[in-house]
């Protein structure tokens, strides 16, 4: 697929077979994954981490809804001659995970959703200012999502500001994506169904600090899978690969 | 939904970075003071040195104490990440050896501290990079000094030892036209004063042996990265847009997007120059940081009384500090640093060299020595020390004379230290 960019290590996928799909939450990129895709490519599995049309490097028109997105994905990895994969996302991406293993539930191995909820409400005061395009938007996706304490800092990676760090890859995203990601989670309302579709391998990492997806947002979601796994960790908000990233990582292993 | 209320910098000054102690409890931030960390099992070790999981390896690249550090001034600065070094110096040498190769041009304000300028014009030639030191306040030139190797463009919030308020704002805007980033040291305004990265610099970096730490009994630089700029659409950086061999030929824009440079300068600045902070002196530099405010307004409140009780004195040709009107950067200052423009700062003596070496020497409070930022005050007289090799004609061309005194204000009660330059004042006087 042209102008789609996709990380998969500095030697690119070494075949097709069975790879692991990342995919980043509202107005991020694929570089939320950077140290879990480090460790199954240090592991010889294939991985994909995906920039989303128009997020990051890829180019493209914004995909306005989540089964949309979802129906992308699953072209992109035909196109790619892609049969079997396990999917992973976050926020967003945890709900484009979902509806891509419930559309592609013979070929979707394993699930992961990280940061989730269902549904994925979002307040009007939030979609205002994204509409907008205000800084106001960045500085509350910034602010909710990361629990208190991290919000002072003590990033497990040394010398790097979470929140500073956050901020910066939401303010490079390209005017209108915020917006139309937001509206894409509010607007999405098939996720009981599609998880009670899904016959992959599931797993749910929650925050139990998390304000924009808080863990008791998930509970009608875990009961419409058939055995799903779920990890809470208690320290975590919503940001969990930059809070808790080698926790997320034990968990991701154990799955994939 | 709550409302996004971002702390602020006296908040952050004494909390960004740290939580208590996991282990103990401990309020304060424990000095990690160890070469080395244990790993809980070799596959945890290969995760940690192939960057899948976070965590320390060896204090020359990370480091619990310093770690606090660097959050802290990335809080502060409003940075993405920073890394602590063992100078100003280091910091600097840390920031141009990241992205310039042999070969690299560097743009440079012709106001420079001297162990900056020593830097650019003496050594970096040996390793192939040459700099251009220019008035930044001519645009123009400025514009006309962009070559097809120029990699940076540096200068200092304050420049030395005039105290030329750069224009963060336009040198920032011709540089990134030119698809090359501004390097600003802000050693003398720390971000109490002014945050550079709002005003579009790049990077920053501090000599935290200054007002960062306050203190005067360390050294140590810090090197903090906004992560604004966009170093892919520049092209001019391989560095960090191509395959880097020596890190499993990792693209650092590929791989941690808006961290791409402090990353790369970790992976290897700071593993192969090794210009490291010891976590003690990260330990001092955060006591000061919590402090950070309330003595920068203090520094700041004293020189004004002090730049006025100058000003107005008989034995004194001219007062250099941008708040007067005289000043060239007066009304730029007032823009850029309505908090106050430091508090070092230069004026010149009447009677040449010999007033100005009894003037010195009759001070008491302060102190004669080579440092400024310290909590208390001190005095150099550059003509007798610093520059004394050099004639009135090579000091004029440095932009200062045979009467030129440098104080660095400090935290003591203003009346006893004009009361003290007094001494100085009645010292002078008598060899005229």
């Amino acid at each position: 697929m042209k102008n789609i960019y996709s990380f998969s290590g500095p030697e690119g996928l070494k075949d097709m077979k069975h790879p692991i799909v990342f995919i980043h939450g509202t107005g991020m990129d694929h570089t939320v994954w950077t140290l879990p895709i480090r460790y199954f490519l240090r592991k010889d599995r294939n991985v994909l981490g995906i920039d989303l049309p128009g997020h990051g490097r890829s180019k493209g028109k914004l995909l306005e809804t989540i089964p949309e997105m979802a129906k992308w994905l699953i072209r992109y990895l035909d196109d790619l001659k892609i049969n079997e994969f396990s999917v992973v996302g976050h926020s967003m991406g945890s709900l484009i995970a979902l509806e891509t293993a419930a559309l592609a539930k013979k070929r979707a191995v394993n699930l992961v959703m990280v940061g989730t909820a269902f549904p994925m409400a979002v307040s009007d005061v939030l979609l205002n200012y994204a509409k907008s395009n205000k800084p106001e938007a960045i500085d509350i996706l910034t602010y909710m999502g990361y629990s208190n304490q991290a919000r002072l800092g003590r990033n497990t990676n040394p010398g790097m500001w979470m929140t500073g760090s956050t901020k910066k890859l939401l303010e490079k995203s390209n005017k209108g994506v915020i917006y139309q990601d937001l509206k894409a989670c509010a607007e999405y309302d098939s996720g009981l169904k599609s998880a009670a579709q899904v016959s992959a391998t599931t797993l749910l990492i929650l925050g139990k600090k998390d304000f924009l997806t808080p863990p008791f947002k998930a509970k009608d979601l875990i009961k419409s899978f058939k055995d799903p796994v779920v990890k809470e960790i208690k320290d975590s908000g919503h940001t969990l690969m930059a809070e808790s990233p080698n926790k997320v990582l034990d968990y991701l292993i154990e799955i994939l | 939904m709550k409302d996004p209320k971002e702390l602020k910098p006296d908040t952050l000054s004494l909390h960004a970075g740290q939580r208590p102690d996991p282990a103990t409890g401990a309020r304060a931030t424990p000095i990690y003071q160890t070469s080395s960390f244990v790993f809980d099992s070799s596959e945890i070790a290969a995760g940690i040195f192939n960057v899948e999981r976070t965590g320390h390896v060896y204090s020359r690249i990370t480091n619990p104490t310093n770690s606090v550090l660097e959050e802290r001034i990335s809080a502060l600065e409003g940075g993405i990440g920073a890394i602590a070094t063992s100078s100003g110096q280091a910091a600097m040498h840390l920031a141009i050896s990241t992205i310039l190769d042999s070969g690299s041009h560097i743009i440079a304000s012709n106001c420079l501290y001297g162990g900056s300028h020593n830097l650019l014009e003496y050594t970096f030639p040996r390793f192939g990079i040459e700099t251009s030191f220019i008035d930044f306040r001519d645009t123009n030139l400025l514009k006309q000094s962009f070559k097809e190797n120029t990699r940076l463009v540096f200068g200092e919030t304050l420049g030395n030892p005039g105290l030329d308020v750069m224009d963060i704002e336009t040198v920032s805007n011709i540089s990134h036209e030119n698809g090359v980033p501004l390097l600003v040291d802000s050693t003398f305004t720390t971000p109490h004063l002014m945050r550079p990265f709002d005003l579009g610099a790049d990077l920053i970096f501090h000599s935290a042996t200054k007002f960062l730490s306050g203190h005067g009994v360390v050294i140590g630089g810090l090197l903090v990265d906004s992560g604004n700029f966009d170093w892919e659409t520049s092209g001019k950086f391989p560095q960090l847009t191509e395959p880097y061999s020596g890190f499993h030929n990792m693209i650092f824009t590929q791989e941690f997007g808006p961290a791409a440079f402090i990353s790369r300068a970790r992976k290897e600045g700071a593993r192969d120059f090794g210009a490291c902070m010891s976590p003690h002196t990260a330990f001092l530099v955060l006591q000061g940081i919590e402090t950070l405010g309330l003595r920068m307004d203090r520094h700041v409140a004293t020189t004004l009384q002090i730049v006025e009780y100058l000003n107005n004195h008989d034995l004194v040709e001219k007062v250099v500090y941008p708040t007067l009107t005289t000043h060239p950067d007066h009304k730029l200052a007032s823009k850029l640093l309505p908090k106050g423009c430091g508090a070092v700062f230069t004026f010149e003596l009447k009677g040449g060299r010999e007033a100005g070496k009894a003037f010195i020497e009759n001070l008491s409070i302060f102190s004669h020595l080579a440092n400024v930022g310290d909590a208390k005050s001190l005095v150099i007289h550059p003509a007798s020390t610093t520059h004394h090799r050099m004639d009135a004609a090579s000091l004029e061309k440095a932009g200062i004379s045979e009467g030129t005194i440098r104080l660095s204000v400090g935290l003591e009660d203003p009346e006893d230290l004009i009361n003290d330059l007094d001494l100085g004042f009645r010292a002078a006087k008598k060899t005229l």
